[in-house]
């Protein structure tokens, strides 16, 4: 576990450098001079595709350790049952089986299932995880990008839609109604595992910590010394580093769903990996969609659902949703819509 | 019987069995539930319990610890209360199991397997399945009575890319196999948290058994009991004698195993297992290398890539009249070709994996107590690589060469 003194600094610059979607000010120099007692840590670790950070006050470099360790701990079996790159998971295995048969699964997976399926149905179908073949079709499965032809589409449709996931909670078994079927985590499997290792850390009786999975889902447990939570800075889509809201975290996460770093260009055109699952294609006029949630999981999906709905559904979900939800959806020409949302927008 | 017999007999039983394995991959239909009591639900065990979760109808009823925080850690994992208690008697003393499970640290395998079997339930224990030779043998032949069923944890003899390879090669397509050089190198410390405070460091030596000699089987056997499955597998016996040494080069933290170990094993004909476990480098990972007379193959957690040695061999010579009469040009005579390694690819097995080997060995289980037949991974095999980790083990410390017992009698 590494102690945050300087290298904080060195490592908030390296990730506004690197344009990453969002600069977690710790104030860890700050906040050394009101408590004595506890320190800041931090260690990064890789896991479901990106790096996972977690930011921890503790006593003393052993219980960092013993948490960072809990935590990863969490965050590898997660992987281990929802990753869809790994041939022995337990998604994969669903993604091979439910459609010949029911697949009995165990309770974390079959409740991650319950909870994808919930937002779909909440989302009128804008989030789904049954979008495998889909990411495949379009080149954003182990792939540099490929725009399929309409045959290859009108299979993938065969293929696609979470009503074809048929869930029995009484025999906790999972069944896909048509074959070729694909579940893929990616727009909720991190936030679920945030909510899961930010259980633990609770648990355990940590009272200020931070857990960014890849920057574009982060928890932010209690607050740092002195300071009412944890500083995000969300950026604009213009220059680099320019901010276009700062927000604080305590007891609750944000998310975001963007393309700036997952997309390809065909000539000149540019296709995003975020896509709307009603019409098979990539979604387009969009910047970036940041969600508030009280739940990792939910801000994950919710900030995905956001970028693909257009602007009356958006109202509509985010009216149907807890006032604790917030959201920031940015559009081309520095047009931005805010529902709830709970910090100031500079937009140049 | 001797070791080519006793193994030959486990492979012959693989075969009849391998079936079971396939079919395992399909979820088959179950009259009724069947009840499972863990003793040892620590890391393993949960893992063990997440895999026995996929099976159907499989409920887990009940769990033994003396760790009570493994407690609230299982209802988590089954999402719903499962019954506990500290004493593994009051478990096996309860009417409603129909098998158990085990997977205490290796020090009380025996205690606890001796008696689960004495239940006359089917029992599956982690490997490997003794601490100590006498154990080994002890248990090995409570399990072999008439009635018993017995699986050894042994995961990887269920694995579909380990199993085709094996086959392959005892097809002859590496020619004869004559060493396994096996790794299981990481880079980490090989410690597991502890609460704070521990006073007298009980909580230390309960959670980190495997760091203490009195307690551990040390790297050879923990994670070397699966490579020594492997060899004998492939070579069809169990090792003869075994040598070795270790050290603690790198963690001086009070740990009384060695952080590193070398170990060598020889089988009938001549023919070696060399198992190195190092723990602060982790470039090799876990692979088997098994090397043939005409090829090689490496096994790794994920698959299994055969690679084929230069064919040397005389040929006609279609345009020998140039040779003949032109005759041939001198020069230097360096090639470093035949002493490089071929550094292609390799022909990876192309097997489709489904679902984690620990899901297929549990499942598998359940299907064989449904069915009352025997597993493959049955108490002659948990003997053979038990009995080689027990010796290694001495080994390594003595840093002499010692005798393996035979399968008892």
């Amino acid at each position: 576990m590494e102690r945050v003194s300087k290298s904080a600094t060195q490592q908030v610059s390296r990730w506004v450098n690197v344009r990453v979607w969002f600069a977690v000010f710790v104030l860890a120099l700050l906040a050394s001079t009101c408590s004595a007692a506890e320190q800041l840590f931090t260690r990064v670790h890789p896991a479901m595709g990106t790096d996972f950070t977690l930011y921890i006050y503790a006593a003393d470099t052993a219980a960092a350790d013993r948490e960072a360790e809990r935590v990863f701990e969490i965050v590898d079996q997660l992987d281990a049952l929802l990753s869809n790159y790994k041939p022995d998971s337990e998604l994969s295995r669903i993604n091979h089986q439910a459609a010949e048969h029911a697949v009995t699964t165990d309770p974390e997976t079959f409740r991650f299932l319950q909870v994808s399926l919930a937002w779909s149905a909440r989302s009128d179908g804008a989030f789904d995880i049954t979008v495998g073949k889909l990411m495949k079709a379009w080149g954003f499965f182990r792939s540099t990008g490929h725009v399929p032809t309409d045959a290859e589409l009108a299979q993938v449709r065969a293929e696609t839609g979470w009503r074809r996931v048929m869930l029995d909670a009484r025999t906790r078994t999972v069944r896909f109604t048509a074959p070729g079927v694909e579940l893929d985590p990616g727009g909720i499997g991190k936030g679920f595992a945030v909510d899961a290792a930010v259980k633990a850390l609770r648990e355990d009786g940590v009272h200020a910590a931070l857990l960014s999975a890849g920057s574009s889902t982060i928890y932010g447990l209690g607050a740092p010394p002195a300071v009412r939570g944890w500083k995000v800075k969300v950026p604009g889509a213009g220059d680099a580093g320019s901010v276009i809201s700062t927000v604080v975290l305590r007891d609750t996460s944000l998310s975001t769903a963007n393309c700036s770093e997952k997309h390809f260009v065909v000539h000149g055109h540019q296709y995003c990996h975020i896509m709307d699952p009603r019409t098979l294609k990539p979604v387009e006029g969009r910047v970036q969609a940041t969600v508030i949630a009280p739940s990792a999981t939910d801000s994950d999906a919710l900030s995905n659902a956001m970028f693909v709905l257009d602007a009356a559904a958006r109202k509509r979900l985010m009216r149907s949703l807890p006032q604790a939800d917030a959201a920031l959806v940015v559009l081309p020409d520095a047009v931005v819509e805010r529902y709830r949302w709970p910090g100031q927008t500079i937009v140049k | 019987m001797n070791r080519r017999e006793l193994l030959g007999g486990a492979s012959a039983a693989w075969v009849a069995m391998g079936l079971d394995g396939v079919r395992g991959l399909a979820e088959t239909p179950h009259a009724d539930e069947l009840r499972v009591g863990v003793i040892g639900p620590g890391s393993r065990g949960q893992e063990l319990i997440r895999q026995l979760l996929h099976v159907p109808g499989v409920q887990i009823a009940a769990v033994c610890d003396i760790y009570e925080p493994r407690y609230a850690q299982v209802n988590r994992l089954v999402g719903s209360e499962v019954p506990h208690t500290k004493e593994y008697r009051e478990l096996l003393g309860r009417k409603d199991l129909d098998a158990i499970y085990i997977a205490t640290p290796l020090a009380h395998h025996a205690e606890h397997v001796l008696a689960a079997l004495k239940t006359g339930r089917p029992v599956y224990g982690e490997k490997a399945m003794g601490f100590t030779p006498e154990q080994c043998a002890e248990i090995y032949k409570a399990a072999s009575q008439p009635g018993a069923l017995f699986q050894i944890g042994h995961q990887y003899r269920y694995a579909p890319w380990v199993r085709a390879a094996v086959e392959e090669i005892k097809k002859g397509k590496i020619g004869e196999p004559t060493h396994v050089y096996a790794y299981w190198h990481r880079n980490n410390n090989w410690r597991r948290q502890v609460p704070s405070p521990d006073p007298g460091g009980t909580l230390e030596h309960l959670i980190n058994w495997r760091l203490y000699r009195e307690t551990s089987g040390g790297l050879v056997t923990e994670l070397g009991s699966h490579h020594i499955d492997i060899a004998n597998w492939i070579f069809d016996a169990i090792p003869e004698r075994a040598t070795g040494m270790t050290s603690i080069v790198r963690y001086h933290d009070g740990r009384t195993v060695g952080d590193n170990v070398q170990a060598v094993f020889s089988y009938p004909g001549g023919r070696r297992l060399m198992f190195s476990s190092i723990t602060d480098n982790a470039k090799m990972g876990n692979e088997l290398w098994v090397y043939g007379t005409e090829g090689s193959v490496a096994i790794t957690i994920e698959d299994a890539t055969f690679y084929y040695e230069p064919k040397t061999h005389t040929k006609p010579v279609v345009t020998g009249a140039e040779v003949a009469t032109r005759g041939i040009v001198t020069g230097a005579s360096y090639s470093t070709k035949g002493e490089m390694p071929y550094r292609g690819p390799g022909e990876k097995l192309p097997v489709t994996v489904k679902e984690d080997p620990t899901l297929t060995a549990c499942r598998a289980f359940i299907e064989c107590v449904r069915a009352k037949r025997q597993p493959m991974a049955n108490a002659r095999v948990g003997y053979g690589s038990a009995i080689g980790a027990a010796i290694a083990n001495s080994a390594v410390y003595a840093e002499e060469g010692i005798a393996v017992p035979p399968l008892p009698a």
